[in-house]
C-alpha cells in the first residue's frame, strides 16, 4: 500500500530567508496511520503542513500526499486537491463568525463536490451529515446548534473544527496544536472523539503539538527536529 | 457558494454595512435628484409653452422675447402695431393668435392683456387647455381672471374689485384707481407662470390708461400713448402675440415672413429653440451641479473602500480557514469582490428608492413653490447610465481591498497570523 504522506528530499526557503526553513530527508505516513509530530512553535511545523496541503510548493524535492506530487500541480489544481482529501483544524479560531455552527461544517462541501457526494452518501444530506457528525462529537443539541458560533466555548468551536475536518471523509486530517486551548480534561476528551472518528472512516491523523505529554497516545511519534535538517533557530527567525 | 458567504458576511457586519450603503445611497440619492429636477425643470419650461409655435415681438433677442413675454422676466423693450397683428392673424397657415400687452401689474403680480383667444387656445404641458376653478372667461372689458397663485396668495374670490397699476413692482406710485376690474373666474393651477398673472381685456386695460391719461397729473401715462384704443375701439398696440399654426412644419418659413417683415421690426422665436439657448447658458450651473454630486458618489464609495480596507485585517484569518477548506485565492478575491458588489447595488437600489419617495412626497411642494410639474415615471436611460457608472465604480473600487486580501491569502496560506 502506498503512504498517505510521502517526503523525499524536500527543502523549501521562505522568500528572503537566508537558509531554508524546511530540509527533509525522508517522511513517510501510512493509511489510517495517527501521527504526532512534536516540535517547539515557530520550528517551521506549519510550513511543512503548508506543504503537505500545497499551500507552499518546495524548492526542491517531492512532497507526495496519497499519491499524488503536490508540487506538481497547478494552483487551482492543488486548491482542490485540498479541499478533496485534506481536512483541517487549527489551534483556535476555527470558524467563520458569521455562519452557523451546521454551515461552518458544511464549509467543505461548498468548495469538493467529491466531499460533498461522500457526504450525502453517508448521511442522506450535507446539513444531516454535518449534524450526524456533531452529535458524535457531543455537540447536537439544538441550544447549541442555534447559538453563534463567537458565543461558543473554545472547547465546542474546536469540535464543530472537527466536525468540519472529517465532513465528507477526507482521507488526511491535519490538526495544528488544536487542543493548546483547551484545559487537560477536555483535551483527552476531545481526542477521544477524533480517534473514534478517524478510526471509523480510516483517516490518517497528523497531530502537531509541542506538548510531549499527549505523544504516547499515538501509534506513531515523530520529532519534527529529528527529520528537519534546516538550522533551526535561523529557521525560527525566518518562519516569523 | 461565494455570493452566499457575501451576503452571511455583510449580514454579521450589518451595522458598518449598513452606514456604508447608506452613505452610497445618499451620494446616488443627490447624484439622480440634481439630474431629475434639471430634466424637470427644463420638462416644465417646455411645457409653458407646448402649444406655441411661434412668440412674434418687436425686435429684441430671442431670448429675451420669450423670457419677457412667455415667463415674465424682465420686460419687453418694444411694442408691436395692432394692424401688424391683424395681418399675421389673418394669413392661412396660422391657425390662431393669442394677442399679449404686459407692462402693468398687481401687487406684485403681472397683468396681462389679452383677448379671449387666450382662455380658447392656449395650451401647456400635454396639450392641457386653461381650465376655471371658480366662475369664467372674462365677457367684459372689465372683468379680470386670476391665475391660481394669485388667487390664493391675496385670498381673491370672484365677484372682488382688483385695481392695477403700472409698471411691473410691487409698490408702484400710479395706481389706475378710477378703473378697478372686477375678477370674474380664477384658473386651476398649471404649474406655469400663468398661475402668476393676472388676465384682464386688452379693451380693459386701454380704457384704464386713457382714464390715466386724461390725469395730466400722472407723468407715467404719457409714456403708454401707444397702448390706447383707436376709434374703432381697438388698441394700437400690443406687447406681443403667441401664434399656433395649423402645420407645425410651416413654422420656419414663417419664422423668416415674420423676421423679414418690412413695415416694422419684428423677431419671432420658436419656443424650443430660445428654450435650447437658454440651457447652453444655464448648462455651467447645471454642470457644477453634477460635478458636486458625482464628488459626493466618490466620497460615498471612497467611504465603501474605508470600511473594507479597515475589515481585511481583521479577517485575515477568516481567510486562511476558507483556504484551509479549499477556497482558491480567486475565490476569496470574488468574496471581497462581491462584497463590493453587494453594497454598491445595495446602496444604489436605496437611493432610488428615496428618490422617488422623495418626488412622490415632495411633489406638491415643487408645484406650489417652484412650479415645477415632476413626473414620476420610470428612470431615463441617463438616469440608468449614472446608476451603471455607480455600479461600475464601486466595483471597481471593490478591486483595491479584492487585490490586498488576494495578495495576502497568497502569502499567508493558511498560517494565521494574529
Amino acid at each position: 500500500m502506498s503512504p498517505v504522506i510521502d517526503l523525499s528530499n524536500v527543502r523549501f526557503t521562505w522568500p528572503g530567508a537566508v537558509s531554508a526553513t524546511i530540509d527533509i530527508e525522508s517522511l513517510r505516513v501510512g493509511q489510517g496511520e495517527r501521527v504526532f509530530l512534536r516540535g517547539p512553535s515557530g520550528s517551521g511545523k506549519s510550513t511543512l503542513l503548508s506543504l503537505l496541503a500545497g499551500v507552499l510548493t518546495p524548492d526542491s524535492g517531492e512532497v507526495r500526499v496519497l499519491g499524488m506530487d503536490v508540487g506538481s500541480l497547478g494552483g487551482a489544481a492543488r486548491d482542490r486537491f485540498r479541499a478533496d482529501h485534506i481536512g483541517f483544524i487549527f489551534q483556535m479560531f476555527n470558524l467563520i463568525p458569521y455562519l452557523s455552527v451546521v454551515e461552518n461544517v458544511c464549509l467543505p462541501c461548498g468548495f469538493s463536490a467529491s466531499r460533498r457526494a461522500r457526504a450525502e452518501q453517508s448521511g442522506g444530506t450535507v446539513e444531516k451529515e454535518a449534524i450526524r457528525l456533531l452529535a458524535h462529537l457531543d455537540m447536537a443539541e439544538d441550544s447549541l446548534l442555534r447559538r453563534r458560533v463567537t458565543e461558543l466555548s473554545v472547547g465546542q468551536q474546536q469540535r464543530v473544527a472537527a466536525a468540519r475536518a472529517l465532513i465528507g471523509s477526507p482521507e488526511l486530517l491535519i490538526a495544528d496544536e488544536p487542543t493548546s486551548s483547551l484545559d487537560a480534561d477536555r483535551r483527552s476528551a476531545f481526542l477521544d472523539l477524533l480517534f473514534r472518528e478517524c478510526a471509523l472512516t480510516g483517516t490518517t491523523l497528523i497531530f502537531v503539538s509541542h506538548d510531549a505529554s499527549l505523544e504516547p497516545l499515538f501509534d506513531l511519534g515523530i520529532s519534527f527536529a529529528g527529520i528537519n535538517r534546516a538550522p533551526q533557530a535561523i529557521a525560527h527567525g525566518a518562519a516569523a | 457558494m461565494i455570493a452566499g458567504l457575501a451576503i452571511k458576511s455583510l449580514r454579521n457586519r450589518r451595522f458598518t454595512a449598513g452606514l456604508t450603503v447608506l452613505s452610497i445611497a445618499l451620494a446616488v440619492l443627490l447624484l439622480l435628484g440634481v439630474e431629475r429636477l434639471r430634466h424637470e425643470s427644463r420638462e416644465s419650461f417646455a411645457a409653458t409653452v407646448s402649444g406655441t409655435d411661434l412668440v412674434v415681438g418687436a425686435r429684441s433677442s430671442p431670448v429675451h422675447l420669450l423670457l419677457s413675454v412667455v415667463f415674465h422676466i424682465g420686460n419687453a423693450s418694444n411694442n408691436l402695431r395692432w394692424e401688424t397683428y391683424r395681418a399675421f392673424a389673418a394669413r392661412p397657415e396660422v391657425a390662431w393668435t393669442i394677442p399679449l400687452s404686459l407692462g402693468d401689474s398687481h401687487r406684485g403680480y403681472r397683468v396681462l392683456g389679452t383677448s379671449t383667444d387666450y382662455f380658447e387656445h392656449l395650451r401647456f404641458g400635454r396639450d392641457r387647455r386653461l381650465r376655471f376653478a371658480q366662475g369664467h372667461a372674462p365677457e367684459s372689458g372689465h372683468d379680470a381672471v386670476l391665475g391660481a397663485d394669485v388667487a390664493q396668495a391675496l385670498h381673491y374670490r370672484t365677484g372682488q374689485s382688483v385695481v392695477i397699476a403700472h409698471g411691473a413692482g410691487d409698490v408702484s406710485f400710479s395706481l389706475h384707481e378710477q378703473h378697478p376690474f372686477k375678477i370674474s373666474g380664477v384658473l386651476e393651477r398649471t404649474g406655469t407662470p400663468v398661475d402668476r398673472t393676472v388676465h384682464v381685456s386688452l379693451q380693459g386695460l386701454d380704457a384704464v390708461h386713457e382714464d390715466a391719461d386724461a390725469d395730466a397729473a400722472d407723468p407715467l401715462a404719457a409714456a403708454l400713448r401707444d397702448g390706447q384704443t383707436d376709434a374703432a375701439g381697438e388698441p394700437r398696440a400690443i406687447t406681443a402675440f403667441l401664434m399656433g399654426l395649423k402645420s407645425r412644419s410651416t413654422a420656419l418659413g414663417m419664422q423668416r415672413r415674420v423676421n423679414e417683415y418690412t413695415a416694422e421690426p419684428l423677431t419671432a422665436v420658436l419656443p424650443g429653440v430660445a428654450l435650447q439657448e437658454i440651457w447652453e447658458i444655464t448648462g455651467a450651473v447645471e454642470k457644477t451641479l453634477s460635478a458636486v454630486s458625482m464628488l459626493v458618489v466618490a466620497v460615498g464609495l471612497a467611504g465603501m473602500l474605508v470600511a473594507l480596507l479597515t475589515s481585511l485585517s481583521e479577517r485575515r484569518r477568516e481567510m486562511a480557514v476558507l483556504r484551509s477548506v479549499g477556497a482558491r485565492p480567486s475565490q476569496i478575491f470574488a468574496l471581497i469582490l462581491g462584497e463590493a458588489a453587494v453594497l454598491t447595488l445595495l446602496g444604489i437600489a436605496l437611493g432610488v428608492i428615496a428618490l422617488y419617495a422623495g418626488l412622490i412626497l415632495g411633489r406638491p411642494w415643487l408645484e406650489s413653490r417652484l412650479g415645477l410639474f415632476i413626473m414620476v415615471g420610470w428612470p431615463s436611460a441617463y438616469e440608468v447610465a449614472l446608476m451603471a457608472m455607480v455600479a461600475l465604480a464601486g466595483v471597481l473600487i471593490g478591486l483595491v481591498p479584492a487585490w490586498r486580501i488576494y495578495r495576502h491569502s497568497l502569502a499567508d496560506g493558511m498560517s494565521i497570523r494574529i
